[in-house]
């Protein structure tokens, strides 16, 4: 006889189902739980289910039959996906796909509609979206697109409607019209100042990159449209959740873009001083080209050493990275005017 | 070698990205499939989840010979990929249920049972309690998804858990019983 049993319901529970006798068994339950009375029923609740119901979970699920249609799998110009009427693909990256489309009501309009791809799960998505909702609504700034709405398609995937913005991101449009390092700031200014108007809101966007700081023109004076707001924290899943094995992890956001905390992954929330940490390496980038780690450097090693590398290794300075770059300096220069 | 094989001999590697790449390629190939064998399928035939998922491994991965855990890691996505479709679909019929015409529903429902009897309600309730369990014991939770969705032996889903077979048969017991009393515990709140 064991002299102390943890009243831990699963070795109890294991224990109890290697007992053949049944007799045996109930005294050893009775003897484990000793005078809490809950955990008895719950024991004897268990066992039943172990001992009476055999075939739950038995064979696998069958009849898919009745609960698959044969409906189309990707969505398509031409489809509506709730009110909104998909004109034409204008984006696709890892995290999905972007159609212009078409809202009919309550007003005609034409807006962004971001597609999230599978993998997610679309309730908790939403979910976390619409608990931001309200605070989104509240932003109004030029200088940040908004995000309408958001829901879910037929085939389960998540998507958002966003304020269309034609444009393209800072970094290109710095490039392509080779301005010099005192525009490219001005710019710059006018993205934190965006920024910081989230900020004030209470919403950190996590996800700046170029590709979410566009540009786009107005009245041919280049405007930046900050876009993504709201839903980088809605589809970025925490690690425990998302993992189909404890013991491998996925790799959330854009790895040159991340603050050491948000590589931390440590489960703990992060706060707005990532987002000023992205928008220093946005600085690196337009004043160099180049990413403080560099994308190469950084896609090619394992998870874990990513992790370090963010936390840990210093980056060049800009002046020291472009004392570096030999011919590709020539380019840079010409890119900025200089 | 086909997309996933490539992914697979990736994830072989370390690169741990790779894995979530798997996951659309899988659950585009099972929902296919799904739709191809009902076309061709008899109606009251039914189909097994676990076909489903043997024959999307065949088709994807080959008969390559693939190190166990690629192999785990494609069945892990099958899991999770057919889990997904079933109880999306489950959700939506349940929905249109609330709303829509009760008569065709009611022919679908007969389809859907088959030979264990998974009613449309069960299949969403057996959800339910499965994400409480991966929040309390994410080994159990996988284990179950494994067992049930993709079917995999207790020898090979050992191998893609890292646990012994005998460890297996532990959790599975206790795994089964706990989301039945989970299940049973939802039954109750939903008509009281």
């Amino acid at each position: 006889m064991c002299a102390e049993h943890k009243k831990n319901e699963e070795a109890i529970f294991n224990e109890a189902i290697g007992i053949k006798s049944d007799a045996e068994r109930a005294a050893f339950i009775k003897s484990a739980c000793g005078d809490d009375t809950t955990l008895l029923a719950r024991i004897e609740a268990l066992l039943k289910v172990h001992f009476a119901d055999k075939s739950f979970l038995k064979s696998p699920p069958a009849g898919i039959a009745g609960t698959l249609d044969a409906g189309p799998l990707t969505e398509a110009p031409g489809m509506s996906i709730g009110r909104y009427k998909l004109l034409q693909l204008i984006g696709e990256g890892g995290f999905g796909v972007v159609y212009m489309a078409e809202q009919q009501e309550p007003i005609r309009r034409k807006v962004a509609l971001k597609i999230i791809k599978l993998g997610m799960d679309t309730k908790q998505v939403i979910a976390r979206f619409e608990a931001e909702r309200q605070a989104l609504a509240m932003m109004d700034h030029p200088n940040i697109a908004r995000v309408l709405d958001a829901g879910a398609t037929d085939t389960g995937r998540p998507y958002f409607v966003m304020e269309l913005v034609k444009g393209i991101p800072i970094t290109e449009y710095c490039d392509k019209n080779n301005l010099d390092t005192r525009r490219r700031l001005e710019l710059f200014i006018d993205v934190c100042k965006a920024v910081q108007h989230a900020h004030q809101k209470g919403i950190i966007h996590r996800d700046i990159k170029p590709s979410n700081v566009m540009i786009m023109l107005h009245d041919g004076k280049p405007v930046p449209k900050i876009i993504d707001f709201g839903i980088a924290k809605a589809t970025q899943q925490r690690l425990t959740e998302k993992t189909l094995f404890t013991e491998y992890r996925q790799f959330i956001g854009t790895p040159e873009y991340m603050s050491p905390e948000q590589a931390e992954m440590s489960g703990l929330d992060i706060d707005t001083r990532s987002d000023i940490y992205s928008l220093g390496v946005l600085l690196y980038e337009l004043l160099t080209s180049t990413t403080p780690f560099e994308s190469g450097k950084l896609r090619i090693v394992a998870y874990d050493e990513i992790r370090r590398i963010i936390r840990e290794d210093e980056p060049p300075r800009p002046s020291t990275r472009l004392s570096t770059l030999g011919n590709a300096l020539t380019d840079i220069a010409r890119h900025r005017d200089a | 070698m086909s997309d996933v094989t490539l992914i697979l001999a990736a994830i072989e590697r370390g690169d741990v990205r790779a894995v979530d790449e798997l996951f659309p390629l899988v659950y585009q190939e099972l929902r296919q499939l799904a739709a191809q064998r009902m076309r061709k399928e008899s109606p009251g035939q039914t189909l097994q989840a676990t076909a489903l998922v043997h024959e999307a491994y065949l088709r994807l991965v080959g008969s390559q010979e693939q190190k166990w855990s690629g192999r785990g890691h494609f069945f892990a996505a099958a899991a999770e990929a057919m889990r997904r479709i079933l109880i999306d679909n489950a959700r939506r019929k349940k929905s249109l249920k609330r709303g829509g015409s009760r008569k065709r529903i009611d022919l679908d429902e007969a389809v859907a049972t088959g030979d264990d009897k998974t009613s449309l309600d069960d299949l969403v309730a057996l959800d339910e309690a499965l994400e409480k369990l991966s929040k309390k014991d994410k080994a159990k939770a996988d284990l179950v998804k494994l067992r049930y969705f993709a079917g995999l032996t207790n020898e090979q889903a050992a191998e893609v858990l890292g646990i012994s077979p005998s460890t297996v048969d532990r959790y599975w017991a206790y795994a089964r019983s706990w989301l039945r009393l989970e299940m049973a515990k939802g039954n109750q709140t939903a008509r009281g």
